[in-house]
Protein backbone atom coordinates (compact mmCIF):
# COMPACT_ATOMS: atom_id res chain seq x y z
CA UNK A 1 0.00 0.00 0.00
CA UNK A 2 2.85 2.38 0.87
CA UNK A 3 4.64 1.55 -2.39
CA UNK A 4 1.43 2.13 -4.34
CA UNK A 5 1.04 5.54 -2.70
CA UNK A 6 4.60 6.46 -3.66
CA UNK A 7 4.01 5.31 -7.24
CA UNK A 8 0.82 7.34 -7.43
CA UNK A 9 2.57 10.43 -6.12
CA UNK A 10 5.39 10.02 -8.65
CA UNK A 11 2.89 9.60 -11.46
CA UNK A 12 1.00 12.68 -10.34
CA UNK A 13 4.24 14.65 -10.23
CA UNK A 14 5.03 13.82 -13.86
CA UNK A 15 1.53 13.64 -15.26
CA UNK A 16 1.27 13.06 -18.96
CA UNK A 17 -0.88 15.72 -20.61
CA UNK A 18 -1.35 15.10 -24.30
CA UNK A 19 2.14 13.69 -24.64
CA UNK A 20 3.78 16.69 -22.99
CA UNK A 21 5.29 16.47 -19.54
CA UNK A 22 3.38 18.64 -17.09
CA UNK A 23 6.51 19.04 -14.98
CA UNK A 24 7.49 22.70 -15.30
CA UNK A 25 10.39 23.00 -17.71
CA UNK A 26 12.70 25.84 -18.57
CA UNK A 27 13.81 26.05 -22.20
CA UNK A 28 16.38 28.36 -23.73
CA UNK A 29 15.73 29.25 -27.37
CA UNK A 30 18.77 30.46 -29.31
CA UNK A 31 17.86 31.81 -32.76
CA UNK A 32 18.86 35.00 -34.55
CA UNK A 33 15.55 35.17 -36.44
CA UNK A 34 13.02 37.15 -34.43
CA UNK A 35 9.96 35.48 -35.96
CA UNK A 36 11.14 31.92 -35.32
CA UNK A 37 12.23 32.77 -31.78
CA UNK A 38 8.90 34.39 -30.92
CA UNK A 39 6.73 31.67 -32.45
CA UNK A 40 8.75 28.96 -30.70
CA UNK A 41 8.46 30.84 -27.41
CA UNK A 42 4.71 31.28 -27.88
CA UNK A 43 4.38 27.58 -28.61
CA UNK A 44 6.31 26.39 -25.56
CA UNK A 45 4.71 28.92 -23.21
CA UNK A 46 1.12 28.55 -24.42
CA UNK A 47 0.87 24.88 -25.39
CA UNK A 48 3.18 23.40 -22.75
CA UNK A 49 3.21 26.08 -20.06
CA UNK A 50 6.98 26.02 -19.97
CA UNK A 51 9.22 28.92 -18.99
CA UNK A 52 11.17 30.28 -21.95
CA UNK A 53 14.42 32.21 -22.06
CA UNK A 54 15.43 33.72 -25.37
CA UNK A 55 18.75 34.57 -26.98
CA UNK A 56 19.35 36.10 -30.39
CA UNK A 57 22.93 34.95 -30.92
CA UNK A 58 25.22 32.09 -30.07
CA UNK A 59 27.31 34.20 -27.70
CA UNK A 60 24.23 35.51 -25.89
CA UNK A 61 22.88 31.98 -25.77
CA UNK A 62 26.01 30.61 -24.08
CA UNK A 63 25.86 33.36 -21.46
CA UNK A 64 22.14 32.84 -20.79
CA UNK A 65 22.59 29.08 -20.57
CA UNK A 66 25.22 29.48 -17.85
CA UNK A 67 23.07 32.03 -16.01
CA UNK A 68 19.69 30.27 -16.16
CA UNK A 69 20.66 26.56 -16.39
CA UNK A 70 17.67 25.57 -18.54
CA UNK A 71 16.36 22.04 -18.78
CA UNK A 72 17.03 22.04 -22.51
CA UNK A 73 18.26 24.30 -25.28
CA UNK A 74 16.66 24.75 -28.69
CA UNK A 75 19.50 25.91 -30.93
CA UNK A 76 19.28 27.31 -34.45
CA UNK A 77 21.91 26.09 -36.87
CA UNK A 78 22.41 29.03 -39.21
CA UNK A 79 23.33 32.14 -37.28
CA UNK A 80 25.81 34.89 -38.13
CA UNK A 81 29.03 34.91 -36.14
CA UNK A 82 28.89 31.87 -33.84
CA UNK A 83 26.67 29.41 -35.67
CA UNK A 84 24.77 26.52 -34.12
CA UNK A 85 27.55 23.92 -34.18
CA UNK A 86 30.08 26.43 -32.80
CA UNK A 87 27.64 27.43 -30.07
CA UNK A 88 27.06 23.77 -29.22
CA UNK A 89 30.81 23.16 -28.87
CA UNK A 90 31.10 26.18 -26.59
CA UNK A 91 28.23 24.93 -24.43
CA UNK A 92 29.96 21.57 -24.13
CA UNK A 93 33.28 23.20 -23.14
CA UNK A 94 31.68 25.02 -20.19
CA UNK A 95 31.15 22.74 -17.17
CA UNK A 96 28.12 24.86 -16.19
CA UNK A 97 26.34 24.06 -19.45
CA UNK A 98 27.93 20.81 -20.66
CA UNK A 99 25.14 18.62 -19.29
CA UNK A 100 22.21 20.56 -20.74
CA UNK A 101 20.58 18.65 -23.59
CA UNK A 102 20.60 20.50 -26.90
CA UNK A 103 18.21 20.13 -29.80
CA UNK A 104 19.18 21.69 -33.10
CA UNK A 105 16.56 23.58 -35.07
CA UNK A 106 17.23 23.84 -38.78
CA UNK A 107 15.61 24.49 -42.14
CA UNK A 108 18.33 22.43 -43.85
CA UNK A 109 16.93 19.07 -44.88
CA UNK A 110 19.70 17.63 -47.07
CA UNK A 111 21.00 14.22 -45.99
CA UNK A 112 24.64 15.23 -45.58
CA UNK A 113 23.62 18.15 -43.33
CA UNK A 114 21.58 15.82 -41.15
CA UNK A 115 24.53 13.43 -40.83
CA UNK A 116 26.84 16.30 -39.89
CA UNK A 117 24.45 17.45 -37.19
CA UNK A 118 23.95 13.96 -35.80
CA UNK A 119 27.74 13.55 -35.52
CA UNK A 120 27.91 16.64 -33.28
CA UNK A 121 26.35 14.81 -30.36
CA UNK A 122 23.13 16.80 -29.96
CA UNK A 123 20.06 15.09 -28.53
CA UNK A 124 17.93 15.62 -31.62
CA UNK A 125 17.50 17.67 -34.78
CA UNK A 126 14.15 19.35 -35.29
CA UNK A 127 13.16 20.88 -38.57
CA UNK A 128 11.74 24.21 -39.65
CA UNK A 129 9.04 24.97 -40.39
CA UNK A 130 7.65 23.45 -37.21
CA UNK A 131 4.05 23.14 -36.15
CA UNK A 132 3.70 25.37 -33.07
CA UNK A 133 1.06 23.03 -31.65
CA UNK A 134 3.43 20.06 -31.91
CA UNK A 135 6.80 21.58 -30.99
CA UNK A 136 6.51 20.90 -27.23
CA UNK A 137 5.65 17.25 -27.76
CA UNK A 138 8.51 16.88 -30.26
CA UNK A 139 10.88 18.21 -27.61
CA UNK A 140 9.34 16.03 -24.89
CA UNK A 141 9.59 12.93 -27.10
CA UNK A 142 13.20 13.63 -28.03
CA UNK A 143 14.23 14.09 -24.42
CA UNK A 144 12.12 11.31 -22.93
CA UNK A 145 10.12 13.73 -20.81
CA UNK A 146 6.89 11.87 -21.45
CA UNK B 1 -3.14 30.26 -29.69
CA UNK B 2 -4.39 31.10 -33.18
CA UNK B 3 -5.08 34.69 -32.20
CA UNK B 4 -1.58 34.96 -30.77
CA UNK B 5 -0.16 33.47 -33.97
CA UNK B 6 -2.21 36.01 -35.91
CA UNK B 7 -0.66 38.83 -33.91
CA UNK B 8 2.81 37.46 -34.58
CA UNK B 9 2.03 37.26 -38.30
CA UNK B 10 1.07 40.93 -38.32
CA UNK B 11 4.19 41.80 -36.32
CA UNK B 12 6.59 39.98 -38.64
CA UNK B 13 4.84 40.62 -41.94
CA UNK B 14 7.10 43.60 -42.79
CA UNK B 15 10.16 41.37 -42.43
CA UNK B 16 8.55 38.62 -44.49
CA UNK B 17 7.54 41.13 -47.16
CA UNK B 18 11.12 42.40 -47.29
CA UNK B 19 12.42 38.88 -47.93
CA UNK B 20 9.93 38.40 -50.77
CA UNK B 21 11.00 41.75 -52.19
CA UNK B 22 14.59 40.48 -52.30
CA UNK B 23 13.43 37.47 -54.29
CA UNK B 24 11.40 39.65 -56.66
CA UNK B 25 14.44 41.85 -57.26
CA UNK B 26 16.67 38.82 -57.78
CA UNK B 27 14.27 37.38 -60.37
CA UNK B 28 14.32 40.71 -62.24
CA UNK B 29 18.10 40.73 -62.14
CA UNK B 30 18.22 37.19 -63.53
CA UNK B 31 15.90 38.27 -66.37
CA UNK B 32 18.25 41.19 -67.08
CA UNK B 33 21.26 38.89 -66.61
CA UNK B 34 22.85 41.27 -64.14
CA UNK B 35 22.48 39.28 -60.91
CA UNK B 36 25.59 39.86 -58.81
CA UNK B 37 27.12 37.32 -56.44
CA UNK B 38 25.98 39.50 -53.57
CA UNK B 39 22.40 39.53 -54.94
CA UNK B 40 22.52 35.77 -55.29
CA UNK B 41 23.69 35.33 -51.68
CA UNK B 42 20.97 37.68 -50.47
CA UNK B 43 18.32 35.80 -52.44
CA UNK B 44 19.55 32.48 -51.10
CA UNK B 45 19.42 33.78 -47.51
CA UNK B 46 15.96 35.31 -47.98
CA UNK B 47 14.62 32.09 -49.49
CA UNK B 48 16.14 30.06 -46.66
CA UNK B 49 14.49 32.22 -44.00
CA UNK B 50 11.12 32.12 -45.76
CA UNK B 51 11.36 28.33 -46.12
CA UNK B 52 11.90 28.06 -42.40
CA UNK B 53 8.99 30.21 -41.32
CA UNK B 54 6.11 30.19 -43.82
CA UNK B 55 5.01 26.64 -43.01
CA UNK B 56 4.81 27.58 -39.35
CA UNK B 57 2.20 30.14 -40.32
CA UNK B 58 0.19 27.52 -42.26
CA UNK B 59 1.73 28.44 -45.62
CA UNK B 60 3.24 25.04 -46.44
CA UNK B 61 3.18 25.77 -50.18
CA UNK B 62 5.17 28.92 -49.43
CA UNK B 63 7.83 26.82 -47.71
CA UNK B 64 7.97 24.53 -50.76
CA UNK B 65 8.38 27.45 -53.16
CA UNK B 66 10.99 29.08 -50.96
CA UNK B 67 12.96 25.81 -50.81
CA UNK B 68 12.94 25.59 -54.61
CA UNK B 69 14.21 29.17 -54.82
CA UNK B 70 16.87 28.48 -52.20
CA UNK B 71 18.07 25.47 -54.19
CA UNK B 72 18.24 27.55 -57.38
CA UNK B 73 20.15 30.40 -55.79
CA UNK B 74 22.47 27.96 -53.98
CA UNK B 75 23.94 26.63 -57.20
CA UNK B 76 27.46 27.77 -57.99
CA UNK B 77 26.53 29.26 -61.33
CA UNK B 78 24.33 32.31 -61.68
CA UNK B 79 20.85 31.34 -62.89
CA UNK B 80 20.50 31.77 -66.66
CA UNK B 81 17.86 33.83 -68.45
CA UNK B 82 15.85 30.66 -69.03
CA UNK B 83 15.32 30.41 -65.25
CA UNK B 84 13.91 33.92 -64.99
CA UNK B 85 10.30 33.01 -65.77
CA UNK B 86 10.22 30.28 -63.13
CA UNK B 87 11.94 32.49 -60.54
CA UNK B 88 9.58 35.37 -61.25
CA UNK B 89 6.53 33.13 -61.08
CA UNK B 90 7.65 31.74 -57.72
CA UNK B 91 8.23 35.23 -56.32
CA UNK B 92 4.80 36.35 -57.59
CA UNK B 93 3.16 33.34 -55.95
CA UNK B 94 4.95 34.01 -52.68
CA UNK B 95 3.85 37.64 -52.75
CA UNK B 96 0.24 36.64 -53.36
CA UNK B 97 0.37 34.08 -50.54
CA UNK B 98 1.69 36.43 -47.90
CA UNK B 99 -0.57 39.31 -48.90
CA UNK B 100 -3.73 37.22 -48.81
CA UNK B 101 -3.01 35.23 -45.66
CA UNK B 102 -5.52 36.24 -43.03
CA UNK B 103 -3.96 37.37 -39.75
CA UNK B 104 -6.59 35.62 -37.57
Amino acid sequence: MVNGAVDNAAAALDNKVGGISAVPRKILIIDDEDDIREVAALSLETVAGWEVIKASSGAQGVARAAEHRPDAILLDVMMPGMDGPATFRELRRNPDTAGIPVLLLTAKVQGNDQRRFADLGVEAVLFKPFDPLMLPSQISDALGWN
Amino acid sequence: MSQAMGRLWVRFLPEIRARVAILEAAAEAVAAQNLTLSDQEAAKAAAHKLAGVLGTFDLARGTDLARELEATYSRESVPGRDSAKKLTSAAVDLRAMIETRKSM
